[in-house]
């Protein structure tokens, strides 16, 4: 078959424009709410400041560096009757910063999880052929493994990997102080 | 239909990777429910076919003794009639399986589908992983649940492998495999799919080690499904130039970075997609 063309690639050592720095808004935390609570008639926040005795509660249960010194959390209400929680948590790995929503029914478990935002810099990275370990229904008590239950995203393993530490995190801060 | 008045973009881990969805329809409400039900397409096919969750249908079928039929969903049976398909199609260069002693001839698919919903595996030793097939199908679903909805236009961008519909078209980057977030290539994808192997992102594993093969370090494929171009994608890392006929044969163009910095383009789609300097 000739029906091939063929070009020279551009050479590797070129400076690219084709890929800036990118930056990608996908929900607030108002629509995050409403998209995973749409029964819901009232929302509140509170921001869970942890106590030493929680950071090393959180840790020991999710094998994760707890960074931060609390949580932001929406409670969410159906005509006063509590239906679960939002909790809006991010990321960082070394060329990424990704903020993420997880929405829990009442029991802790996970109903979804929505990225809101990741600022990364090079875009559309996220490439893998693996797959990532399912979150919807898991609770604090499976384990998740980047390794052994998620392949880890080739090309961009940082991403599946903070994702899915910070979401055993999240799983051990509800364990810890929501329940 | 009504003028679109608004548009979403939203984005969920799954399949493996950020699944991202972008639609357009005639409220903000009916917006997000369309993407919605786009999602919950896209979280059954990853637990119907995720090797990672015993409880899939993947899972069951790889657990269940060799030659003992397992019900599957008919989604999954959908993916495993394409692979088989792709299989004989591509002279048994697309392989969805993994392991099993070697077969005399080549050994066939290692799996068959059966009467009433069922299929089993048919070689010792032998098991399936979907992950260069089911992303695009998930895409493809996804696609027909937001159309369905009404939306006009959208994009399902599954780590890469995606489908744009509507118009305009959508722009994309073909991914340099040499160099990490520079572009190979540009190419407006509209009404078509897009789905793209390599640069460390995967690895395509020849059934015939010994065959000689010219060395490739990432194929893109545009196809009228994006099932075809995902699984496409895997016979043009393996095949190169020689994968020409598969991909007319199914509507398909490729592109693909070859050794010595060569970027091989089939002679149609080499008018459309835009050269990278």
């Amino acid at each position: 078959m000739s029906d091939w063309v063929r070009w020279a690639a551009p050479p590797a050592i070129v400076v690219s424009i084709a890929a800036p720095s990118h930056a990608t808004q996908y929900l607030t935390v108002e629509q995050a709410e409403r998209l995973a609570f749409p029964a819901a008639t009232r929302f509140v926040e509170s921001h869970v400041v942890f106590k030493p005795s929680d950071v090393a509660e959180i840790e020991r249960r999710s094998g994760e560096r707890v960074r931060t010194r609390g949580q932001q959390v929406w409670r969410a209400f159906a005509n006063d009757q509590p239906i679960g929680f939002l909790i809006v948590d991010y990321v960082i790995g070394k060329h990424l910063v990704i903020d993420y929503a997880v929405a829990l029914g009442p029991d802790g478990s996970v109903l979804r999880v929505e990225i809101m935002e990741y600022r990364e810099s090079y875009g559309g990275e996220i490439a893998s052929r693996g797959w990532l370990e399912q979150f919807v229904g898991k609770t604090s008590r499976d384990s998740l493994e980047v390794d052994r239950d998620i392949r880890n995203i080739s090309g961009a393993t940082l991403s599946s990997h903070h994702v899915t530490e910070g979401i055993k995190r999240v799983l051990a801060f509800y364990e810890t102080c929501l329940r | 239909m009504r003028p679109a008045s608004a548009s979403a973009r939203r984005a969920r881990p799954l399949l493996g990777t950020f699944v991202e969805i972008s639609a357009d329809g005639a409220s903000p409400a009916a917006v997000h429910r369309a993407i919605d039900a786009a999602f919950d397409a896209v979280t059954r096919i990853h637990r119907l076919m995720s090797v990672h969750d015993a409880g899939s249908d993947l899972s069951r079928l790889n657990r269940a003794e060799r030659e003992r039929a397992t019900t599957l969903h008919p989604w999954t049976r959908a993916v495993l009639r394409a692979a088989l398909e792709l299989h004989t199609a591509s002279g048994g260069l697309f392989d969805v399986t993994a392991g099993g002693a070697p077969a005399p001839g080549g050994g066939g698919p290692g799996f068959e589908l059966l009467g009433r919903g069922r299929a089993r595996r048919t070689r010792p030793g032998v098991t399936i992983d979907l992950g260069g097939i089911a992303k695009g199908f998930a895409v493809d679903r996804a696609v027909r649940v937001l159309r369905s909805h009404g939306a006009a236009r959208g994009l399902v961008n599954a780590g890469g492998d995606l489908v744009a519909f509507g118009a305009p078209g959508t722009l994309v980057a073909i991914r340099d495999p040499r160099r990490p977030g520079r572009a190979l290539a540009r190419v407006v994808v509209e009404n078509a799919a897009l789905a793209s192997s390599g640069g460390g992102a995967a690895t395509i594993v020849d059934p015939w080690p010994a065959a000689p093969r010219p060395a490739i370090l990432g194929a893109t494929v545009t196809a009228p499904s994006c099932l075809l171009a995902d699984a496409l994608t895997k016979v043009v890392m393996i095949a190169g130039e020689s994968a020409g006929p598969l991909l007319a044969r199914y509507g398909a163009a490729a592109l693909f970075l070859g050794a010595s910095d060569q970027v091989h383009v089939t002679r149609e789609w080499s008018r459309t997609v835009r050269r990278a300097s």
